[in-house]
């Protein structure tokens, strides 16, 4: 793995010009193993490898006829270091197999920096170099979130390239000008010199400083309140790293100062950019001679020349430093339209203090105030409030010369103006002045909520929902759709005639029907040449495409609307608040009780079959997508029996193999009569004929994503009724062979289960859809043009609303948080997962049970007691996982344990919504393993606690854990240590890795939480080998009430006194719970 | 000719003494004020005294480059009638709002004239000007040498005009401050001239700090608060250049005919096509 890293290092001495350069360098962790000089970084990448890197995988290029290892030069950067060794990143000790300490001391480096320079074509002579971070960072960036290469982001590249984007939308809105900068040079020898004062101004600007000697630079500047307040935020989020870099070895150990370097690097970029701007030669001419021309080729003025230049660009900034500043109070605009279309509109003058908007009086009523009450007001709104006041309104005119008109007076109120006016003033004048730093209020009409706007408005209708045919309640299983246009304005049908007369109305802003609107006479036009020729037609549309329609940007012409009382409205109002879902009663059959919001899915899930959509259930981890799937087909089974129908054809379940066994032993649990039946393993039906008689006789197969693939052939033979896939984030490759079969199976159903937001991940997004509704999102070249470019790189809203407008009505999305899940959730949800022994492990439990069985019959007392427990520790290891029963060094791999994979796969989900999550084990070795893995593998931030942590550190860790600003972390700890005293309440998942026999120790550990202070719901998640003691360990508990007063002390020792052969029976294994 | 006043009232002012010269005075006497030749002028008490270098002329019997000594007098308002005007012009926003912007308000002529009054110069009779130079023809090319440069101080300093129709800024101060709109303006005007601010480097210098001991890897690596989770889209922005709109066009600095918000406006809008971002 490489950590890219980056960040700006000025230049050193202290000239008067001191500029800087931004650096990227690389730390890995695959140091090349050949000798270094003493002082050079051990884990970067060198010169050769570093441009390597940065020219293959990232697709950097050299500004220059010079190739990347020429740029690359040695920098400098303090460092935290122990024993004469740099101590890794954080990013880059995720995959290391090095424990960080607690202290450490700093120490300089030197690294391998390449400057992100890059070509800019200026004028027809050539080329310059600027600093290309800023586009660089977003392509950086792209490439990373991609994980398009073995590279990523360190957090000091990460900050720098939010804080670029944050500097680059204040350059968007114009906020810098051109700057001079005056020097005062040492004092001048004592001769007059001759070009002194060759005409005198006049008496009062005279002044002493003609005499010192100087100097003035031009360049520019940055002005207003968004980049004050910009790099005051940012410092916050600007890692140390990013102010250790430096252009020589300093001599002393120190850091930048970050606010100052912030500044710094603002500045320098700044006048790069704008001085590195190709222009053209006609810009070039309009600006000759004038000091624009000097700040876009900053050099020097001659000495001592041009102060009076310099005061009046020193004037001219001031004032628009202090019109920025804050003004305690907002000027506002009020346009109100007049109650009939000819009079005049008024535009009204208001003031109110910024602290309190509410206060907002208009001038009118100010300048009639007594005298008293005006002094009140005006304590709100500011020292020299009128004069402040008329300041603005004369700058205001400037932006809008109508408002001189206005100001005739020495109690200006507002002006009047025709209908074309306000037109103007809405669509163009409004919006300057309010990036002008005033407000402005306009009708609500206007407003885009409020806007009415000329459309065709597409007028659908379900097909075959007649008014006669009312048994069925949906439309046909062809899913056609009848539509015909219609011309309306807002929500009123408009005839043709009416329709001309406002194409041929004089003014774009009319009142129709009593109300004001825009009108677009050439689009209406338009609209009505369109409207007339599909007039004719009688067209249908297929549900899939009507659904794609009414997901259209809101700028397009044509709007799609259905009759309030069609079909096609309700579901659309349905698919679109699923909210107003009726929740189903529990099916008759079904073995537990659904929560409400559970049994809104089932419906969701039904009224989308019915419909013939596709849909992902998308819930979040623990809210029982299982139990909604199980629900489903025991609800369609009575409905089908209802019509006689009792041969409802397989249900095809892929799943991750880590849950095939919990599926079988939930749908077992919560629907017995359902057959289930699991396609895996050694002695499956391997030939077709015996497959399919197996499926006949089971209303869901399960089998697992290898075996979808590997078994393609005699999945596609069978029809099946519907396809199901758990976790359908594993098709998120389109080319993967895997998704490639099982596209090709063959159902009128298809279901998504995920629980990760898949629509932040696009590609994911793209392939799942592509299963449930083919072509629905087009091409994947077609969405990634429209969508994921768009979106992922350039951060466009626009595309994003569409999509999330075509992609909302397939996904039923109920997360913790919501208001209305919460109600329906207890505060701690408890869930079992069942997961199967792997082969390794069955042989390894079969071993230890044959062992103890012999032993059994030869010992007694306090000797079999010993056994026991003995034997109960090891069984327990195997289920977790064959190395703790080993006690080798083999390897810790989610392979050989399907509890470890399944931890690995609701880790990853938790920490992909930023969620922290606690892990408990009894055992302190497995405890030290997981820790590792999680760190290593799988890179997340990790705490262990244990019996032999330190309290100092226990009490750092836990901070540190709890910090809203901390990364969403594992906390992994032994139930001994960490079961009683902590609060950990960041957590909102409780895992439990192995069984305890108690529930009440297990209970008060999942409290560490749940405690005061925690506002989340808690999700406990028990681990628990199919088939093994750990099964019958759970019923035991379950079943407690039968063995009451069996269960009483914190241990195991009341397991002793079982007799042989009761005991035999609890460490037994089934043996059809192996999966390989 | 716009060269020496970009202003309306500059304009104004200029055209008063093109009226009644020659183009050839004219012209001579803007190379005069273009090429340093006045020497030095000054404005005292609505009298402008100025020194002009004058050619070797031997027809006139000059063998050697003469300095010519030119006073320029305007008509001064009576103190009566510009307490008068002053109060008319305090009692109109537009006015003082444009006063305020350092600007002489178009309509402020129609304030003047309820008082039988014009403010700029419109024909001979509104000043009277003297030079040492032996040209008979009076303005001669020095006078309208230190006229048209005197058109261009009125760009920046507008008030300059009153002072020179004889209300001194004391006195325009005085007269200001009997209105509560008045006021405001008189505020304004007594805001000092800044001296310039030196600056010690040409960028904010990053100053460093000593690198403490006692701080955790999370400390270095990471930083106090975590990055926002999303990020702002970038802002449409229909018209350039609005923060500096709000000032005007033709900064005093901007030394140019053309128009400095329409050079401005395409500089932003080439910066955000083509620049490095």
């Amino acid at each position: 793995m490489h950590i890219l890293h980056g960040t700006w290092i000025p230049q050193s001495g202290d000239a008067f010009i001191r500029s800087g350069m931004f650096y990227l360098w690389v730390e890995t962790s695959e140091p090349a193993r050949s000798r270094h000089p003493k002082q050079h970084h051990p884990r970067q990448l060198p010169i050769e490898d570093l441009a390597a890197l940065l020219s293959n995988d990232l697709g950097i290029k050299p500004p220059d006829y010079r190739t990347l290892e020429d740029l690359i030069e040695p920098r400098y950067f303090v460092l935290p270091t122990i024993d004469n060794e740099p101590l890794p990143s954080l990013e880059l000790s995720r995959y290391l197999e090095q424990e960080l300490p607690e202290s450490f001391e700093f120490q300089c480096w030197q690294v391998d920096c390449y400057p992100t320079l890059t070509s800019i074509k200026t004028g027809s002579y050539g080329t310059e170099q600027v600093n290309g971070i800023v586009p660089l960072l977003n392509d950086l960036h792209f490439i990373a979130l991609h994980n398009l290469t073995d590279v990523q982001l360190g957090a000091d590249l990460l900050f720098w390239f939010h804080f670029t984007q944050a500097l680059k939308r204040i350059v968007f809105k114009d906020q810098y000008i051109p700057a001079l900068k005056y020097q005062k040079l040492a004092p001048p020898k004592s001769t007059n010199s001759k070009e002194n004062s060759k005409r005198k101004k006049t008496s009062t600007s005279s002044s002493g400083s003609s005499a010192d000697k100087f100097q003035v630079y031009p360049g520019w500047e940055f002005i207003g309140e968004e980049y004050k307040n910009t790099l005051q935020q940012y410092v916050d989020y600007m890692p140390l790293v990013c102010a250790a870099g430096f252009a020589e070895p300093p001599k002393t150990l120190e850091f930048y100062d970050r606010p100052s370097l912030l500044r710094h690097f603002s500045e320098c970029w700044l006048t790069d950019i704008v001085t590195h701007t190709p222009i053209t030669q006609a810009i070039k001419k309009s600006m000759d001679g004038s000091i624009l021309d000097g700040c876009l080729h900053p050099s020097p003025w001659p000495q001592s020349a041009g102060l009076e230049q310099y005061q009046q660009w020193q004037a001219w900034r001031d004032r628009i430093i202090r019109t920025q500043t804050d003004q305690p109070f907002h000027l506002y605009f009020h346009l109100q339209d007049p109650p009939k279309p000819s009079d005049a509109w008024q535009l009204q003058f208001q003031v109110a203090p910024k602290h309190d908007p509410s206060l907002r009086v208009s001038l009118d009523d100010y300048w009639r105030m007594r005298p008293q009450q005006k002094e009140q007001v005006k304590q709100q709104l500011g020292e020299a409030f009128e004069q402040n006041l008329l300041m603005n309104l004369g700058y205001a005119a400037r932006m809008y010369p109508s408002l001189w008109r206005g100001l005739d007076t020495d109690q200006p109120i507002g002006i009047t103006m025709q209908l074309d006016a306000a037109f103007t003033f809405l669509k163009e004048s409004a919006w300057v002045l309010e990036n002008a730093g005033y407000k402005v209020i306009v009708p609500a009409w206007w407003t885009p909520k409020g806007r009415q706007r000329a459309k065709v408005r597409l007028k659908a209708r379900g097909k075959s929902l007649g008014g006669n045919d009312k048994s069925k309640s949906y439309f046909s299983f062809e899913n056609l759709v009848e539509y015909q246009y219609e011309l309306a304005i807002g929500n009123n049908n408009v005839t043709e005639q009416e329709w001309n007369q406002l194409v041929n109305a004089k003014t774009p802003l009319v009142q129709f029907r009593g109300q004001w609107m825009e009108l677009d006479q050439d689009k209406m036009q338009q609209m009505l040449e369109f409207w007339k020729t599909q007039q004719q037609e009688n067209p249908e549309l297929s549900l899939l495409d009507f659904m794609k329609l009414t997901a259209g940007s809101e700028d397009d012409a044509l709007e799609v609307e259905c009759d309030r009382q069609d079909a096609l409205a309700d579901m659309l109002a349905k698919l679109s608040n699923k909210q107003q879902f009726q929740p189903v009663d529990d099916p008759a059959t079904f073995q537990g009780t659904l929560r409400e919001y559970q049994k809104r899915g089932v419906s969701w899930l039904q009224y989308l079959e019915e419909l013939g959509l596709n849909g992902c259930l998308a819930d979040d981890m623990g809210l029982g997508k299982t139990v909604q799937v199980i629900a489903r087909l025991v609800q369609e089974r009575e409905l089908a029996q209802q019509q006689h129908n009792n041969n409802l054809p397989p249900t095809l379940l892929i799943a991750p193999t880590s849950v095939v066994g919990n599926w079988f032993h939930e749908i077992h649990k919560f629907a017995p009569h359902i057959t289930a039946t699991v396609h895996h393993g050694s002695d499956r039906a391997k030939d077709s004929k015996p497959f399919k008689q197996a499926c006949l006789k089971h209303d869901i197969i399960i089998t697992s994503f290898a075996l979808a693939r590997k078994d393609a052939k005699l999945f596609n033979s069978i029809q099946w009724h519907r396809i199901v896939l758990d976790e359908a984030q594993n098709i998120k490759n389109p080319k993967a062979a895997l998704t490639k079969s099982i596209l090709k199976l063959s159902a009128p159903h298809r279901l998504a289960l995920t629980g990760t937001p898949i629509e932040n991940r696009l590609l994911d997004l793209w392939s799942i859809f592509n299963f449930l509704n083919p072509g629905y999102l087009g091409t994947q070249t077609q969405f990634r043009r429209s969508f994921e470019l768009p979106i992922q790189k350039n951060n466009d809203r626009r595309q994003s609303t569409t999509l999330r407008k075509l992609v909302e009505p397939f996904i039923l999305r109920r997360v913790k948080t919501d208001q209305s899940i919460i109600k329906d959730l207890p505060d701690k949800v408890e869930q079992k997962l069942f997961c199967n022994l792997t082969k390794e492990q069955a042989s390894l439990y079969e071993a230890v049970v044959k062992d103890v069985e012999e032993k059994l019959q030869a010992v007694e007392g306090i000797q079999r007691k010993g056994l026991i427990l003995s034997t109960l520790t090891k069984l327990k290891q195997v289920c977790n996982h064959p190395r703790q029963f080993l006690q080798d060094d083999s390897d810790f791999t989610p392979e050989r344990s399907h509890k470890l994979t399944r931890l690995t796969e609701m880790v990853e989900e938790a920490m992909d919504k930023g969620e922290s999550l606690l892990v408990f084990t009894q055992f302190t070795e497995l405890g030290a393993a997981l820790e590792k893995y999680l760190r290593q593998t799988c890179h997340y931030n990790t705490y262990y606690l244990h019996g032999g942590t330190s309290r100092k550190k226990r009490e750092t860790m836990i901070t540190e854990f709890q910090d809203p600003e901390t990364d969403p972390s594992v906390f992994v700890l032994s139930l001994k240590a960490g079961g009683v005293g902590i609060t950990l309440t960041k957590a909102n998942h409780v895992f439990h890795f192995d069984r305890w026999w108690n529930p009440s120790v297990e209970g008060q550990a999942t409290d560490r939480a749940f405690r005061i202070g925690q506002k989340k719901n808690v999700f406990v998640h028990k681990f628990v080998a199919i088939g093994t003691l750990e099964e019958r360990i759970d019923q035991m508990i379950e079943d407690k009430k039968k063995l009451a007063g069996s269960i009483v002390g914190s241990d195991e020792s009341w397991l002793t006194e079982l007799d042989n052969d009761a005991f035999r029976q609890l460490i037994s294994l089934n043996k059809t719970a192996i999966m390989e | 000719m716009s060269q020496f006043s970009r202003t309306w009232w500059g304009q104004k002012f200029i055209h008063a003494i093109e009226k009644i010269t020659d183009a050839g005075r004219l012209s001579r006497g803007r190379s005069y004020a273009r090429g340093n030749k006045v020497k030095s002028f000054e404005i005292q008490q609505g009298c402008i005294t100025a020194q002009v270098r004058g050619s070797i002329n031997p027809y006139f019997g000059v063998h050697k480059e003469p300095l010519y000594h030119i006073t320029i007098e305007f008509q001064p308002i009576s103190a009566a009638k510009w307490s008068a005007a002053i109060a008319l012009i305090a009692s109109k926003a537009s006015l003082i709002s444009r006063l305020l912007l350092n600007e002489i308000p178009d309509n402020i002529e129609a304030s003047f004239k309820q008082l039988n009054l014009t403010l700029l110069p419109g024909s001979t009779k509104d000043f009277s000007a003297s030079c040492s130079c032996p040209d008979w023809s009076n303005p001669c090319k020095h006078i309208a040498g230190v006229y048209y440069l005197v058109a261009a101080e009125l760009d920046n300093d507008p008030f300059l005009l009153f002072e020179l129709r004889g209300l001194s800024r004391e006195k325009l101060q005085q007269e200001l401050s009997k209105s509560p709109l008045g006021q405001a303006l008189s505020a304004e005007l007594q805001l000092e001239k800044q001296p310039p601010a030196a600056v010690t480097s040409y960028h904010t210098p990053p100053e460093t700090l000593p690198a403490s001991t006692g701080i955790s890897m999370r400390d270095f690596w990471h930083s106090a608060k975590r990055l926002p989770q999303t990020m702002e889209p970038l802002p449409n922005v229909l018209v350039s250049g609005i923060p500096i709109k709000k000032q005007g066009d033709f900064p005093a600095f901007w030394n140019r005919g053309n128009s400095f918000l329409e050079v401005m406006e395409t500089l932003y809008q080439q910066v955000k096509a083509k620049g490095k971002l």
